[in-house]
């Protein structure tokens, strides 16, 4: 497995292109990072596939909502690629409150020539013009720019917490924690409430809208994921407002696992569809659920991720740890899934072999080309070498967000600062 | 990575979360505060059946010592030295609770009996709201004082007297405590509703408000008291289980009807609908009430309508229920009243006063409020306290029910 480490700012979100040439990463200072994928060359067939810093950009800057006494953090919650239709990437980035379209394009060729410029660019006087000429395009270094395209905001009350681009490629929808809205992105100022579920009385709210996806290929359909560990399906036909769902998925709760945090690991922290479409798979705080869009009454595979951290919710509780929100991610084939946990270590399940794994994200453990080793943790008893005991996790490194490329193993693995990037190299 | 998994140190973890989301960047997260709001809930309803079941056995061990009073006087010395024991072990577990020993069992016995009437109602009418909600039949029989006290109380006493839920902690024998049926007795004391005992059924008796000690054989009743039913479900020791009847909705729907106990100020609130009425003790009147310790109390009117005393604004074009939290207990508190939810369509502000948060717990009772609170005009506020102080000062303001009770 081949690393790549760069170090920023504490990465919020990591998302491949739909190519998987591209790579964004965006952070809690509202910078977005876009690494490339390198071409492959003949002559250097070691360097095939790495990832380099292709563009850097401010996406969002800390505002101040001065009506309610709000600082807005610019902290990038969500990074959604739009399918390339042009030599142009585009790219949703979103915070707690406003979503931007950026245009990622590059730039080889500049004017020059000008008549009245020179060539820094200062104005020329015109007495000093004596001839005529036209501009001529020249080669020059490759730049990359990101400009602003489109910027939706003043559409949402409460936190943003997910974006999902349509297969129409038209519209878009933006969740928070009550409300859903469609956009066009050709359209700024105005945007479609699609899900409402605030109460009348805030005072009989009982649960949150956590996540939200488009079905990858039905434009119509969408699901979101609640607090209370429940999704629905949405049909946009249906009804101009969806609050009423088609399909509402929910797992009964084992009366055996009762305690004073089980609405808090029961509430649902993400969701995906699979590439087909046909399959959902959910995370919550101990758990990786994968459904299928036919059966609601429980999802057909199960996984645990850190069953072992079951008995320390108290003390998870106390050091904010049961809040985290995980996120977990399909490869390429649908056919494993990967998510994170504690001690820079992220999971992940084969759903054909029943196998998993536990690898770590660190340093000290990876070099460049080297195999990852799997990991253990160790749950009581004898501790054998190379395993690790659940007292001994170090619960500030966390991995929150992961991505795979979408047709290769590649994998981006975000602990902390550290972006990195594992790549299976079969040859 | 211990910590103690009690009911108070939760409720005090909690609101700390709370408040010090408010001055965290970016804004309160309504998802987080919710599921904070969760636990809150589930501590304090463990909190709520522990006073009741530790204030249930008091009583009982009362009438009791009342009957020995029937008898030569130095049978009294014994049995007050008798009732003792039972005590110091459930008072280590109920923390503020502290029992001292002596006081005059008569004195004691019409406070402490007015005391537990009163959260007697008060729980009456929690599960009543629970039993609406989930319609169970049986949980109103739990509340009930039918049966005898549970065992004598080694170890934490979590139980609801008569709850078939009942299981005396970590399997400690009885005291040697004769268990008797609870009589209906003197005044206060409400009759017992539905007499049938907590019931057979699991789930009903789960809704008992089960305590966290790990199964063990519920205690047998005495003479008069039905059997207890099955017992709660196994579970592993040391995490609070079993209170709710699956789904765990509980308690969280408040919106119908949520009752609210302020021993200190003997004030009943009920939230319904959002909407809140005052339903005020009988007892305010009663000779009780001037005995009573006045600590920071719980504010009582949380939101009601009606001025319960001078000097606070209530907003007029409030269109949900908040007026002003109430009332300063008839000791005074050190808390200054403050607006509470009101909540307008927007997210909601940073920084209320902390003193909020000593009323959050009244408030969690009727739904999520009080979580989404305005920020007070900074004329009506004293000086913040810090989070850490108005935890205890909430804590406090709970341990006042039982402060009442040592006072005599």
């Amino acid at each position: 497995m081949e690393l790549k480490t760069t170090r920023a700012d504490i990465i919020s979100t990591v998302e491949f292109n739909h190519t998987g040439e591209l790579l964004a990463t965006g952070d809690k200072g509202g910078r977005v990072v876009i690494f490339q994928r390198e071409q492959e060359s003949k002559n250097q067939v070691h360097r095939r596939g790495e990832y380099n810093v292709y563009s850097t950009f401010q996406s969002h800057e800390p505002e101040f909502d001065y009506l309610k006494s709000l600082e807005i953090e610019e902290k990038i919650n969500k990074i959604r690629w739009l399918p390339q239709q042009n030599a142009a990437y585009f790219l949703l980035s979103t915070n707690d409150k406003t979503v931007k379209l950026w245009k990622v394009s590059e730039r080889d060729k500049r004017p020059e020539g000008y008549n009245l410029k020179d060539e820094e660019g200062r104005l020329r006087d015109p007495a000093t013009i004596t001839t005529l000429r036209v501009p001529v395009l020249r080669p020059m270094d490759l730049m990359v720019e990101a400009t602003p395209r489109r910027v939706f905001a003043n559409a949402h009350t409460y936190h943003i917490n997910s974006i999902s681009v349509n297969s129409d490629y038209e519209t878009y929808m933006s969740a928070d924690d009550l409300r859903i809205n469609l956009w066009n992105f050709e359209i700024t100022n105005q945007s479609f409430n699609i899900v409402d579920i605030k109460p009348a009385n805030m005072e009989e709210l009982t649960e949150v809208i956590t996540a939200a996806e488009f079905h990858p290929h039905h434009c119509n359909t969408f699901v979101y994921s609640s607090s209370k560990g429940t999704i629905r399906l949405c049909d946009m036909r249906a009804s101009a407002l969806c609050d009423r769902h088609t399909k509402f998925f929910e797992e009964p709760e084992d009366p055996s696992n009762r305690s004073f945090f089980s609405e808090i690991i029961s509430s649902i922290s993400d969701v995906k569809f699979s590439h087909s479409g046909r399959y959902i798979m959910t995370r919550d705080y101990l758990t990786v659920k994968v459904w299928d869009l036919n059966m609601e009454n429980r999802p057909i595979e199960t996984y645990q991720v850190h069953d072992y951290l079951r008995s320390k919710l108290c003390s998870l509780y106390e050091n904010d740890c049961i809040f985290d929100k995980f996120e977990c991610v399909w490869n390429g084939s649908d056919s494993v899934i990967m998510t994170g946990s504690y001690n820079n270590f992220f999971r992940m399940f084969d759903r054909n072999t029943k196998r998993d794994v536990t690898l770590e994200a660190s340093r000290e453990n990876s070099k460049p080309r080297a195999i990852l080793k799997p990991r253990k943790v160790c749950v009581g008893g004898k501790r054998r070498k190379d395993e690790i005991s659940v007292d001994s996790l170090d619960f500030s490194k966390k991995i929150l967000h992961t991505a795979w490329h979408p047709s290769e193993n590649i994998i981006a693995v975000a602990a902390t600062n550290n972006l990195y990037i594992f790549q299976d190299k079969v040859n | 990575m211990e910590c103690a998994l009690d009911a108070q140190s939760l409720i005090s973890i909690s609101l700390r979360k709370i408040h010090s989301s408010r001055t965290q960047r970016g804004g309160i997260k309504l998802h987080k505060n919710l599921l904070v709001s969760y636990v809150l809930r589930n501590a304090r309803q463990l909190y709520l059946s522990e006073r009741y079941a530790e204030l249930y056995r008091r009583q009982q061990q009362q009438q009791q010592q009342q009957q020995q009073q029937q008898q030569p006087p130095h049978h009294q010395h014994q049995h007050l030295a008798y009732a003792a024991p039972g005590m110091p072990a459930s008072a280590a577990d109920f923390g503020p609770l502290q029992l001292g020993g002596g006081g005059d069992a008569e004195a004691r016995e019409p406070a402490a009996r007015h005391q537990l009437h009163q959260l007697h109602q008060l729980h009456q009418l929690h599960l009543q709201q629970q039993l609406h909600q989930h319609q169970h039949p049986a949980p109103r029989g739990c509340a009930a004082a039918a049966a005898g006290a549970p065992a004598g109380g080694a170890g934490a006493l979590s139980e609801l007297p008569g709850c078939a839920a009942l299981q005396p902690p970590h399997g400690a024998p009885h005291r040697g405590q004769p268990l008797e049926p609870l009589q209906p007795g003197p005044a206060p004391l409400p009759p017992p509703a539905p007499a049938a005992l907590c019931p057979r059924d699991p789930r009903a008796s789960a809704a008992c408000s089960a305590p966290s000690a790990p199964p063990a054989a519920a205690p047998q009743a005495a003479a008069g008291a039905s059997p207890p039913a099955s017992p709660a479900p196994a579970s592993s020791p040391g995490f609070y289980r079993g209170a709710y009847p699956a789904p765990s909705d509980f308690g969280v729907h408040c919106s119908s009807q949520t009752t609210v106990l302020d021993l200190d100020t003997h004030v009943v609130t009920t939230v319904e609908n959002g909407y809140l009425h005052q339903d005020c003790c009988a007892s305010a009147h009663c000779p009780c009430c001037g005995q009573g310790a006045p600590g920071p109390g719980l504010a009582s009117a949380a939101g009601c309508k009606r001025k319960y005393y001078p000097g606070q604004e209530e907003d007029e074009d409030d269109e949900e229920d908040a007026g002003d939290l109430g009332a300063e207990p008839p000791g005074g508190a050190p808390f200054a009243p403050c607006k509470r939810a009101r909540f307008e369509d927007f997210c909601p502000d940073s920084s209320p006063d902390a003193s909020n948060i000593s009323n959050l717990i009244s408030i969690f009772g009727s739904g999520f409020s009080g979580l989404v609170s305005r920020q007070p005009d900074s004329s009506e506020q004293p000086p913040p306290l810090n989070g850490q102080l108005c935890a205890k000062q909430a804590l406090a303001s709970l341990g006042a029910w039982t402060r009442a009770i040592v006072a005599f």
